[in-house]
């Protein structure tokens, strides 16, 4: 579903109208069967981000809110509560009833948190439930335009040959970009460090000034510079090549097998919220999803819409979970 | 001329009457929400980011870039008239611009803060207008190396922030540093400090301790004292408000300093207004001739911080907009804007879409002209403030103090804290700690240490990168003159070499 949903969206740019316009309606048709069975919602729905404005998260979740209070005739209102793991905003939600009127954004940064800290105060496979998901985005592979560097290949090579000299730069620590950093490295054998910087652009400054010579990170927040050819891109690490950089390989097309990284945004309720409650939100969000100017406006930020069934979400988020818990076990990270 | 042209379509973009009324708006809401103590630019811009949405790119980007170097205008209103600053780089406004209130000349402060704003931003925006790019490239060159040593230059100047013992204002010093540390470290992501909290995992609110320092514990002192400002609201006319000539004179030299540090500090990326405005007022307390009118009511003490504040929030669109690179939060917030309006800010925007960066930039010149035009009259308004009687106000502003720390991260225990921090605001200076000290160790530790580390982890271990840098060399060649500057000796030889005699050693008795 989740690659139906990106071919879906794929095949609309590159005209397959009819098809999209077939699954559409079928959505419609669903949210319509949905509405007759509940009168959720009642009163405004809050949406809480576990980090702070500005981020990927924050802004994808305001634009499909604006949307989703126009579906269901209520207002959806984002409300941010940064904190490591998500914890903030965990509890903030079990603070709140069971009646779908409180929402939650989980992201595969949260599948690496249940792997990464030795006691979560929340377990997101047990107490939360999920609806769906709304975005999914890959990450770059960065260099400075003057380096050496054409290919991953020329990189790695060069990793391998001198043990220790390779800079890489992410975010903080146990985000998405770290681990899959540590992950590149596992996959590869090569011996480098990673330093840590608090934010995106501290990470490009970097990149740009020489201090390191790869950055792993989302190619929205490079956006700029990569208009600017002020990076170069090696390669992308989703499965699929990223439809708004078409000539970049992914990592395995660049010569490295094993290695996949995509991270999505998804949301959550509590559990016990009723299932027609769900199954009407999901129907909403699938609605946002295959609205043209949401694809649009997502697609100019490098990031692809895609919704899942609240089943195939928990596939998703146990796969993940997998996935991460291996990459910390391999690379021999402290929990904390 | 070719600036000239692009300029001039700027202009006539930033004309138009749609975004005209945005930056209004923008200005006018940003000066309300600077004014409100604890409520600041960023929430604001959150909050009305998806009102964007159904705006064409110019005028929401006009309207938000409002709300952000308004709010700077605002923040220093509440500093003077009581002691609550609007916002935590407005702090050290309360150093001498409450003093001033407490004279009877809040007008001339207010007149003197606006006057500083209008001059600290208008002189970024002419840096942006002929050098944008190249002074976004000489900020991104600077290393984590060099960025430590500019904070080891900071942190000398803290001890010149406290009023009284030189001792104690190291003593708060160490406590900000202290306190600096607490939550996840940015190397390993182990958490320090935070005894299992997770609400101080990110640290401590900036707000929450800024407000109680500062807000709560002056509200306490209020009360225990019972001793509180009181204006004849008939005495307060338009002449009154005006400065004289010879608080102009001194005037003018400070805010021209605060625009040029305020400058430097703000276009890099990862150090804030804060910094800047703490940064300016230990410059001018440096060079002063006669430093113990500090903290009394000096001109230069607000002048000097208020022009650096505006500058710095001014400055920080360069990197934003020729590179991409937002300097903090609320920058990284404006970045998002223009991400969902098809703005891509990088190298380019100032060739695909010279209209908008133009026109951008002309508009935050006009919004400064306009917050000039507004803040003016409403001095009148806000001196009157002080006629309300103080057991009547203090409520409203612990009302307000609450509503604003909580806006911040939507987080009750940062309410707790700041109720918290008041009273240990209270206990400090009543033993004769100033907190301004804390506040700036607070904010440079972090930076310090990440830098130093990060530093060091780029040379394998090698020390040498601080003095083979020259941006780091530079500033740790300032800092040791600053320092041995407060060793008797070697101010006298420099008295004897320098006829102009500009390096003197504050007075802290």
């Amino acid at each position: 579903m989740t690659n139906n949903n990106i071919t879906k969206n794929t095949l609309k740019r590159t005209g397959g109208l009819l098809l999209a316009a077939a699954m559409s309606i079928s959505m419609v048709f669903g949210a319509g069967q949905a509405l007759a069975d509940t009168d959720y919602p009642t009163k405004p729905v809050r949406i809480l981000v576990p980090f702070g404005p500005g981020g990927l998260a924050d802004i994808t979740m305001r634009l499909a809110g604006e949307k989703l209070s126009k579906i269901l005739g209520q207002q959806f209102i984002v409300e941010n509560h940064p904190g490591a793991g998500g914890v903030a905003a965990a509890n903030e939600l079990l603070k709140a009833d069971p009646d779908g009127h409180t929402l939650v954004v989980m992201s595969n940064g949260t599948t690496i948190a249940t792997s990464l800290f030795k006691k979560l105060s929340y377990d997101p496979q047990k107490q939360f439930a999920p609806i769906s998901t709304l975005a999914w985005f890959d990450l770059g592979l960065f260099v400075n335009p003057d380096s050496s560097y054409d290919t991953l290949q020329s990189l790695v090579a060069k990793g391998k040959a001198n043990p220790d000299s390779l800079n890489i730069a992410t975010v903080s620590p146990g985000s998405t970009q770290n681990l899959a950093a540590e992950f590149f490295l596992s996959v590869t054998g090569i011996k480098a460090n990673i330093i840590p910087y608090r934010t995106s652009p501290d990470t490009l400054a970097a990149l740009l000034r020489g201090d390191v010579d790869l950055v792993i990170e989302s190619p929205t927040a490079y956006s700029g510079a990569i208009k600017g050819k002020q990076v170069r891109v090696l390669a992308i690490t989703g499965a699929k090549r990223n439809p708004s950089l078409p000539d970049v390989p992914t990592v395995k097309e660049a010569g490295v097998d094993g290695y996949e990284v995509s991270g999505w945004n998804a949301l959550y309720t509590r559990v016990g919220v009723p299932d027609d409650v769900i199954a009407k939100l999901n129907a909403a969000i699938t609605e946002v999803a295959n609205m043209s100017d949401i694809q649009e406006k997502f697609f100019d930020l490098g990031i692809v819409v895609g919704a899942l069934t609240p089943s195939e979400m928990a596939d998703r988020f146990e796969a993940d979970r997998k996935k991460w818990s291996a990459v910390i076990e391999s690379a021999g990270i402290e929990k904390r | 001329m070719d600036t000239f042209s692009n300029l001039a379509l700027g202009f006539q973009a930033a004309m138009s009457p749609e975004s005209l009324m945005f930056c209004l708006i923008g200005v006018t809401l940003g000066t309300f929400v600077g004014v409100l103590p604890g409520i600041g630019a960023l929430a604001t811009i959150s909050m009305c980011l998806p009102l964007t949405f159904y705006l064409e790119p110019m005028p929401a980007l006009v309207m938000l870039a409002g709300i952000f170097y308004g709010a700077q205008y605002g923040s220093s209103t509440a500093s003077i008239l009581l002691n609550l600053p609007g916002s935590a780089p407005a702090a050290i406004t309360c150093l001498d611009g409450y003093p001033m209130a407490k004279q009877g000349r809040a007008g001339v402060a207010l007149f003197i803060t606006t006057i500083a704003s209008f001059l600290g931003g208008s002189f970024s925006i002419l840096l942006m207008i002929g050098f944008a790019p190249a002074l976004a490239r000489f900020a991104i060159s600077f290393s984590s190396a060099d960025y430590f040593a500019i904070m080891v230059l900071a942190l000398t100047a803290a001890s010149t922030l406290s009023i009284g013992s030189v001792t104690k204002g190291m003593a708060m010093v160490a406590l900000g540093l202290l306190l600096g540390l607490v939550g996840t470290d940015i190397s390993s992501g182990a958490a320090r400090y935070t005894f299992g909290m997770i609400e101080v995992s990110d640290g401590v609110s900036l707000v929450a301790l800024a407000m109680g320092l500062f807000g709560v514990s002056e509200i306490l002192t209020n009360i225990m004292r019972g001793d509180v400002v009181v204006v004849d609201a008939k005495s307060i006319t338009m002449r009154s408000l005006m400065p004289t000539r010879k608080d102009m004179k001194r005037f003018w030299p400070a805010a021209g300093r605060g625009s040029i540090i305020g400058a430097i500090v703000g276009m890099l990326p990862g150090t804030g207004p804060t910094i800047a405005t703490f940064m300016s007022y230990s410059a001018e307390k440096r060079l002063a001739k006669d430093p113990s009118i500090f903290g009394k009511g000096a001109i230069e003490g607000i002048a000097s911080p208020e022009a650096a504040n505006n500058s710095s929030v001014q400055a920080a669109f360069i990197p934003t907009l020729t590179l991409g690179i937002p300097g903090d939060a609320i920058m990284a917030v404006m970045l998002g804007g223009m991400l969902i309006h098809g703005i891509t800010p990088g190298p380019q925007l100032i060739l695909e879409n010279p209209v908008l960066f133009w026109g951008v930039i002309a508009s935050f010149w006009i919004g400064n002209v306009f917050l000039l035009i507004l803040n003016i009259p409403l001095i009148g308004i806000w001196v009157r403030l002080l006629t309300i009687p103080y057991h009547m106000l203090y409520p409203a502003m612990l009302f307000f103090i609450c509503i604003g720390v909580y806006s911040v991260h939507n987080s009750t225990f940062d309410v707790l804290l700041t109720l918290i921090f008041g009273v240990l605001g209270f206990a400090l200076s009543r033993y004769g700690y100033s907190p301004a000290p804390l506040l700036l160790g607070f904010v440079l530790g972090p930076l310090l240490e990440e830098h130093f580390r990060r530093a060091l982890v780029l040379s394998r271990g090698d020390l040498s990168v601080f003095i083979e840098r020259p941006i780091s060399l530079i500033f740790l060649i300032l800092t040791s003159v600053v320092l041995l500057m407060s060793v008797g000796w070697f101010r006298t030889l420099v008295g004897r070499l320098s006829p102009k005699r500009l390096f003197r050693r504050p007075t802290n008795e």
